[in-house]
């Protein structure tokens, strides 16, 4: 990794030498991370291994105890709030919709860092809006409650709302938690659509490491508040790799569909039976008496 | 400004529906856009302007019929000829002196207690969240009943003695909630703490008082419109002039404030900044009105859920609540006056009459739905 010029920079955001704590517990230390422009980056992680802390961080809800957060090259905590919102767009895990909001409002809100006293819904803001919705495929339930939607529906409608935000750079933290599997992949769809339809810089934080490897550009794989590795998922999802962020035993196999890495855990002892076995050999599990 | 940034994403060619630069339109949250040339544009809510507009009407007509009421009845005609200089000289003093003022009164106090009552409602996402049960209204209470008991103080030295008293409790309880910014669940729940602690302060101090303060202090406690005079009008709408267009600026944060903390900070707005100032305006407002006209019960709490349910949708219905709770309030204090003449009761025993049945209503409703929000 090479960061020759802060000016120049390719990457729309960058971290050095971050330290991030609440109150005394400090959760990252010494981080510094480079997002690559145009791509989709994932940050995948055991459970408080601090991706979340960090996204917070990049998003500027956070501010570091130590280092800096470099959007377009200069510090995010000395930009206007307002300023930022404009570059830079962040879906909150569990952002709250107004009882009773309608779809077409809820998206509508992402302009509000575009508007001013006396310029309170531009033309700009509507023809935001309308792309946002028919980008997300919402254009038919615009006039819908929020409420009434599926799981999967709502989180469109917030990425819409990110979307009419219309920054370069959307940050989101875990889109897919509380989606059935359906849904996940209907949403890292859409995100990866995006991506590719306007070079827009994404970065998430995905639990499922399949689906980070099979979405992510840029691969970053963090424990204990560190980066462990990070590149394209094929050079950093390796066992060894998956053995020290998760503490899980596992082979890695090409995904028959994408070719990414697959992460297959093994066994540990219980159900290690090929299923093309017949059906009256005696279970490992239970003659090895292992786990 | 920000045109940099703010290019969409598809080339103007690929347009199929192009919106219109000026004119009026609709924005997603159905209120009315004006454009006009040079980029400007405005949205009104016409649900909202509708509400607003009728129930300021119903409360003009509240309000006239009130001047023409009392120990002294005219007819309204004489009362607008008189209000236009064109009256007799015997009607007056009695509408000039003395009823004008009092209802002028009652309708800014009415107002700030819907304005501030929305205020608090909508940024700590609690119905219950009024200043007259998270405490304001009870610390007020408690520092003008001091006034009275312990200093003896006028009426302009109890109005004073309400308006820090409100102030100083408010700053108190936003301290007292204060962690890593201020939660709208703590709000409330310190709050509640602060209000019961002011009212056995203000028992006690009562116990301790001779038999004239208390009653005096008793009376204020209710809250009353009775003598209010043209001093009284002046003050209020001085402090409206400022703190209304204050509410008002910042009611635009109310839009995202609304997605939780995150995702407003995200779109742009200062959180703690934009609740901390929205918190100072209502409390502002709760102060003025109190050390007007006395700790009023309910006015702050029902307006804004009347104003909520009659504009619809996930507006704030912050000039809705404004204009009901000017209404509730001079009807209230017309039964106050009439219903037992020629025995004028504090306004305060009918909005507590009136609101006390809606409070358990409510309550009861919320434990149906298993949610006190």
């Amino acid at each position: 990794m090479t960061m020759t010029s802060a000016s120049t920079s390719s990457s729309p955001l960058e971290a050095r030498d971050l330290r991030l704590a609440y109150d005394d517990r400090i959760v990252v230390d010494g981080l510094s991370v480079s997002i690559p422009r145009g791509e989709v980056t994932v940050i995948v992680g055991a459970n408080a291994c601090g991706k979340s802390t960090l996204l917070r961080a990049l998003a500027r809800l956070l501010k570091p105890r130590r280092g800096t957060v470099l959007l377009d090259g200069r510090d995010i905590h000395r930009l206007p709030t307002k300023q930022v919102a404009t570059q830079l767009g962040i879906l909150p895990q569990q952002p709250i919709a107004p009882e009773g909001i309608s779809v077409a409002d809820l998206v509508a809100r992402g302009r509000h860092p575009h508007q001013r006293w006396l310029r309170q819904w531009s033309v700009t803001d509507e023809q935001a809006v309308e792309d946002a919705l028919q980008a997300t495929g919402m254009a038919d339930v615009a006039d819908r409650p929020v409420d009434e939607l599926s799981g999967g529906q709502r989180q469109r409608v917030w990425i819409a709302m990110a979307l009419a935000q219309g920054t370069d750079v959307m940050l989101l933290d875990e889109p897919t938690t509380f989606l059935d599997l359906a849904h996940q992949i209907e949403v890292l769809d859409l995100l990866h659509d995006l991506n590719r339809r306007d070079r827009r810089t994404i970065v998430l934080v995905l639990h499922d490491l399949n689906l980070a490897c099979r979405y992510a550009d840029h691969l970053v794989a963090m424990k204990d508040g560190r980066i462990v590795a990070e590149g394209p998922p094929r050079e950093v999802v390796t066992a060894e790799v998956v053995e020290d962020v998760f503490g899980l035993a596992c082979q890695v196999i090409d995904d028959p569909l994408t070719a990414t890495p697959m992460v297959v855990p093994v066994p540990n002892g219980r159900r290690a039976r090929p299923a093309s076995e017949p059906a009256g050999a005696p279970d490992p599990a239970l003659v090895n008496g292992h786990r | 400004m920000d045109a940099t940034v703010d290019t969409p994403a598809t080339p103007p060619a690929a347009d199929h529906r192009r919106p219109r630069g000026t004119g009026v339109t609709r924005a997603p949250d159905g209120s009315l856009v004006v454009r006009v040339s040079g980029g400007l544009s405005a949205r009104l809510d016409a649900r909202s302007v509708t509400v607003t507009l009728v129930t300021l009407a119903a409360a003009l007509l509240v309000f006239a019929w009130a001047m023409t009421l009392g120990d002294y009845p005219m007819s309204l005609g004489d009362v607008v000829r008189t209000l236009v200089g064109q009256g007799e000289q015997r009607h007056e003093f009695v509408v000039r002196t003395l009823r004008l003022p009092r209802g002028l009164t009652g309708l800014l106090v009415g107002a700030s207690l819907g304005l501030a009552g929305a205020i608090f409602q909508r940024i700590m996402r609690n119905p219950l969240a009024s200043p007259d049960i998270i405490g304001i209204s009870n610390g007020a209470a408690a520092s003008a009943v001091f006034v009275i008991v312990v200093l003896g103080g006028s009426s302009t030295e109890v109005t004073w003695g309400a308006l820090l008293g409100a102030v100083g409790t408010g700053a108190a309880i936003h301290l007292l909630a204060y962690k890593r910014g201020v939660s709208g669940y703590r709000l409330v729940l310190v709050g509640i703490a602060v209000a019961a602690m002011m009212t056995s302060i203000t028992s006690y101090l009562l116990t301790r008082a001779e038999i004239y303060e208390a009653q005096r202090a008793v009376v204020w406690l209710t809250g009353s419109l009775h003598a209010r005079g043209w001093d009284h009008v002046r003050s209020l709408a001085v402090a409206l002039a400022v703190l209304v267009p204050a509410a008002l600026a910042l009611a635009r944060h109310l839009r995202v404030l609304d997605l939780g903390d995150d995702a407003a900070r995200g779109l742009g707005t200062r959180a703690d900044r934009a609740r901390s100032g929205l918190l100072l305006v209502a409390t502002a407002l709760v102060a003025v009105s109190v050390s007007s006209a006395g700790p009023i019960s309910f006015v702050a709490l029902v307006s804004p859920q009347i104003g909520r349910r009659l504009v619809g949708g996930s507006s704030a219905a912050l000039v809705p609540s404004a204009a009901l709770g000017a209404l509730l309030l001079v009807a209230s204090d017309l039964v106050a006056r009439r219903a037992f003449s020629p025995t004028e009761l504090p306004v305060g025993v009918i909005t507590a009459i009136l609101g006390a049945p809606y409070l358990l209503l409510l309550l009861a409703r919320a434990n149906r739905i298993g949610s006190a929000g």
